[in-house]
């Protein structure tokens, strides 16, 4: 298995008014959830589109699985959602998940026998209602994304790539796009979203990528990134007794670089390469009875804030996301 | 291979399976046999409305001349519901007689009157009033009849007997016309100008239904991005193609069904026309060779295939139907200003006009069809069309493919025509 499920290597997109992506590199390993963050108009469509070889960059490679992303085998193994979604409205939702099934190279009985399997596990076909036979402007728009879900998933890709999915779903069907995202790793697949809510993507993703202004700003594993951005403070409250120990601790510059004290609470800020487990080893075995001691890192929300700020978002751009 | 097909079939299939497509293959045929069938049966109908027999004759000649007409006009002296009133009148009294008429027409108890006087009876002159001066047929009968009425009283003046006047006068001519080409004589004039007519209209009809199809259909596709998920399975060039053949196989499908039911419509023609009580119009359809038919299908083929990109093309470049029908607007006016020559073409197939239209791409594809009905068309006067067009079409479509691939990924505000020249230069 290659190491990679996606591997972009200096890709460059212009347009005539403006420079969609520029020397982006990033790789996606294989299996895991890869979230693709930034703010509207920072080029994640325009990197999703280049990674499903819609359009082509205009500098660079991209090779998905080790191959070209324009092998026609390699578009087979992905699977995509776009960001805006509809489907063919008059046509019959069998039909059109046949449709898409054999744009994948899925067809026949083949095709049917998945259809019927996915209708029924998100139960649009029941004993009672078989939606499958109903046209897709008789669905309700939940149904319809569920439909949605289906034509991305049918052909098992073993690369998933889900454009802000999130955007417009009811909380159900949010949480089982979330469960489908988790099943989907467990099965060794590689799935790949942009969003611009940092709280799903802290939550679900490994890795993260964040883009502003058609450039690569920081990627990395969710913990790599909060690691290096997170000052690794640590948050200690104290009940009552053994003061005195834990300031002697504190003082202890191997270990603590600063320290807000508030009375009973403080702020501790580490020291780079100290241990905060040693920390916390060194006060208790003072004695001093702890109420709390957490380790707090920024949230990718704040982190995003810092690095990209307010002016993320270039004038003008939005729409070719 | 597989995609295409898969595109192809999705195209054809959903349309084939549409109300809209059962409704228009069911009424083309009636349609068009309405356009050939309800023709003749006017024309046969102009041969003699009732309104004539429904008419007063003055007679102000002194002689039986009123009467003489009035059997005339019936055609029969024994069938008198078909034989016009006659009143016999002083030359003083014909004013006031004159006047009673028109109070007659005008409660609409007769359809008009005539007047015959002695200037009549000298073949100079005669006079009709009524509510139906304007119909030519009408006229003409009524003009024939006393024409012949003042035939026979002459004839009678110089000693001819009843029997014989009737045997001299009648001529009871059957005035057919038929059309010679270079290739021969080729049926009737009508039936091939009519032909000609239905060719056009329905050609003009097809590139206009199925272009605006197909614009729709990848506006749809557009507007609910399901045009995305397409091309991320397939190439867009694959995803045009599979649109214009889908489509067009929808189309050819409705034109082979037309053309099937109205040619055995037309057979039936006979029965049909005697149920509405027309007498059988004597016109033979005409006479369209195996290549003709082929050299129809390949035109409306390319043509179909010229405009339809073009549709594509404006399809993908907007964002709702309103834009689409705005942005359409020159193909409308290309396919609408070639529907506006149909006509001269049909007047005057060997002309100028009609050679230059047959040449251009924008035009060939309705107007030489039309010649080929209504004339011979040389051999090299084909080809040239058919090169030109065909490279006409692969200019469209290279055009239409840079068009599509980038404006299917554009959203927002509708191009303007600069921004879309840029989109052409695009690699992808």
């Amino acid at each position: 298995m290659t190491e990679y499920a996606i591997d972009i290597v200096n890709v460059t997109k212009r347009y005539a008014e403006h420079t969609a992506v520029r020397d982006l590199t990033l790789r996606v390993p294989t299996g895991s959830v890869y979230g693709l963050l930034g703010p509207n108009g920072a080029g994640k469509t325009t990197t999703i589109r280049m990674i499903l070889n819609i359009i082509a960059p205009d500098q660079g490679a991209i090779h998905i699985f080790g191959r070209s992303s324009n092998d026609p085998k390699v578009t087979q193994r992905m699977g995509y959602l776009p960001e805006e979604r509809g489907l063919y409205r008059k046509m019959q939702v069998r039909r059109v998940l046949k449709f898409l099934a054999e744009l994948k190279g899925v067809s026949g009985a083949d095709a049917d026998r998945r259809i019927d399997e996915w209708l029924e596990r998100l139960s649009l076909k029941t004993a009672e209602k078989d939606w499958g036979l109903a046209k897709i402007d008789e669905l309700s728009r939940g149904m319809q994304q569920k439909v949605q879900f289906i034509g991305t998933l049918l052909h098992d890709p073993d690369l998933v790539i889900l454009d802000e999915p999130f955007s417009g779903l009811d909380p159900i069907n949010a949480q089982a796009l979330k469960d489908t995202v988790v099943e989907l790793k467990r099965r060794g697949k590689t799935v790949i979203f942009s969003t611009h809510l940092m709280d799903n993507a802290e939550r679900l993703c490994d890795s993260v990528c964040i883009i502003a202004r058609g450039e690569k700003v920081l990627d990395g594993t969710v913990t790599d990134v909060k690691e290096e951005h997170g000052q690794r403070n640590i948050a200690l409250a104290l009940d009552g007794d053994g003061m005195s120990g834990v300031a002697a601790i504190l003082r202890d510059n191997s270990l603590v670089k600063r320290a807000d004290d508030s009375n009973r609470f403080f702020e501790i800020e580490m020291t780079p390469g100290a241990d905060p487990q040693q920390l916390l080893k060194r006060i208790i075995e003072s004695g001093a009875s702890i109420q709390r001691f957490e380790m707090i890192q920024p949230s990718l929300h704040q982190i995003f804030l810092q690095k990209v700020g307010a002016t993320g978002i270039e004038e003008g751009m939005s729409g070719h996301g | 291979m597989a995609k295409l097909w898969a595109i192809i079939k999705r195209e054809y299939l959903e349309r084939v399976r549409s109300k809209w497509f059962l409704i228009a293959t069911f009424f083309g045929p009636i349609f068009f046999s309405a356009i050939i069938i309800v023709p003749a049966w006017l024309a046969s109908r102009s041969k003699a409305t009732s309104d004539v027999y429904n008419t007063t004759i003055l007679d102000a000649t002194g002689t039986n001349f009123g009467h003489r007409l009035a059997v005339n006009i019936a055609g029969d002296s024994t069938n008198t519901a078909k034989m016009p009133t006659v009143r016999v009148v002083a030359p003083a009294e014909l004013t006031k007689a004159e006047s009673v008429a028109v109070h007659e027409v005008m409660r609409k108890e007769h359809t008009g009157y005539i007047v015959v006087n002695q200037q009549t009876l000298a073949g100079e002159s005669a006079r009709y009033a009524g509510t139906n001066a304007t119909s030519i047929a009408d006229m003409a009968q009524i003009k024939n009849a006393i024409r012949d009425a003042i035939l026979a009283s002459r004839l009678e003046q110089v000693g001819l007997d009843n029997r014989r006047m009737k045997e001299i006068t009648f001529i009871p001519l059957d005035f057919s016309t038929e059309r010679i080409t270079e290739r021969g004589r080729a049926g009737s004039g009508m039936a091939s100008v009519l032909f000609g007519f239905a060719i056009g209209f329905l050609l003009y009809m097809s590139i206009v239904i199925y272009g605006q199809t197909i614009m729709s259909g990848v506006l749809e596709e557009k507007t609910t991005r399901v045009a995305e998920v397409v091309m991320s399975s397939v190439p867009t060039d694959t995803l045009l193609a599979g649109k214009v053949l889908g489509v067009g196989a929808v189309g050819l499908t409705q034109q082979i069904i037309w053309i099937a039911t109205t040619y055995i419509l037309l057979k039936l023609r006979a029965p049909i026309m005697a149920k509405l009580g027309a007498p059988t119009v004597n016109f033979s359809l005409p006479d369209i060779s195996m290549m003709a038919g082929i050299l129809f299908l390949l035109f409306f083929l390319l043509g179909f295939i010229f405009y339809s990109s073009l549709y594509a093309a404006v399809g993908s470049s907007v964002n709702s139907e309103s834009e689409a029908r705005q942005a359409a607007s020159p193909l409308m006016i290309m396919i609408v200003s070639t529907g506006v020559f149909i006509q001269p073409v049909l007047l005057n197939p060997t002309g100028t006009t009609a050679k230059v239209l047959s040449m251009v791409p924008i035009s060939s594809p309705i107007i030489m069809p039309i010649r080929m009905a209504v004339t011979g068309v040389p051999p090299l006067e084909l080809a040239g069309s058919l090169i030109f067009l065909a490279i006409g079409c692969l200019a469209a479509l290279w055009l239409a493919s840079r068009i599509y691939r980038v404006g299917l990924l554009m959203y927002g505000k509708r191009p303007t025509m600069r921004e879309m020249a840029r989109w052409v230069s695009y690699a992808r």
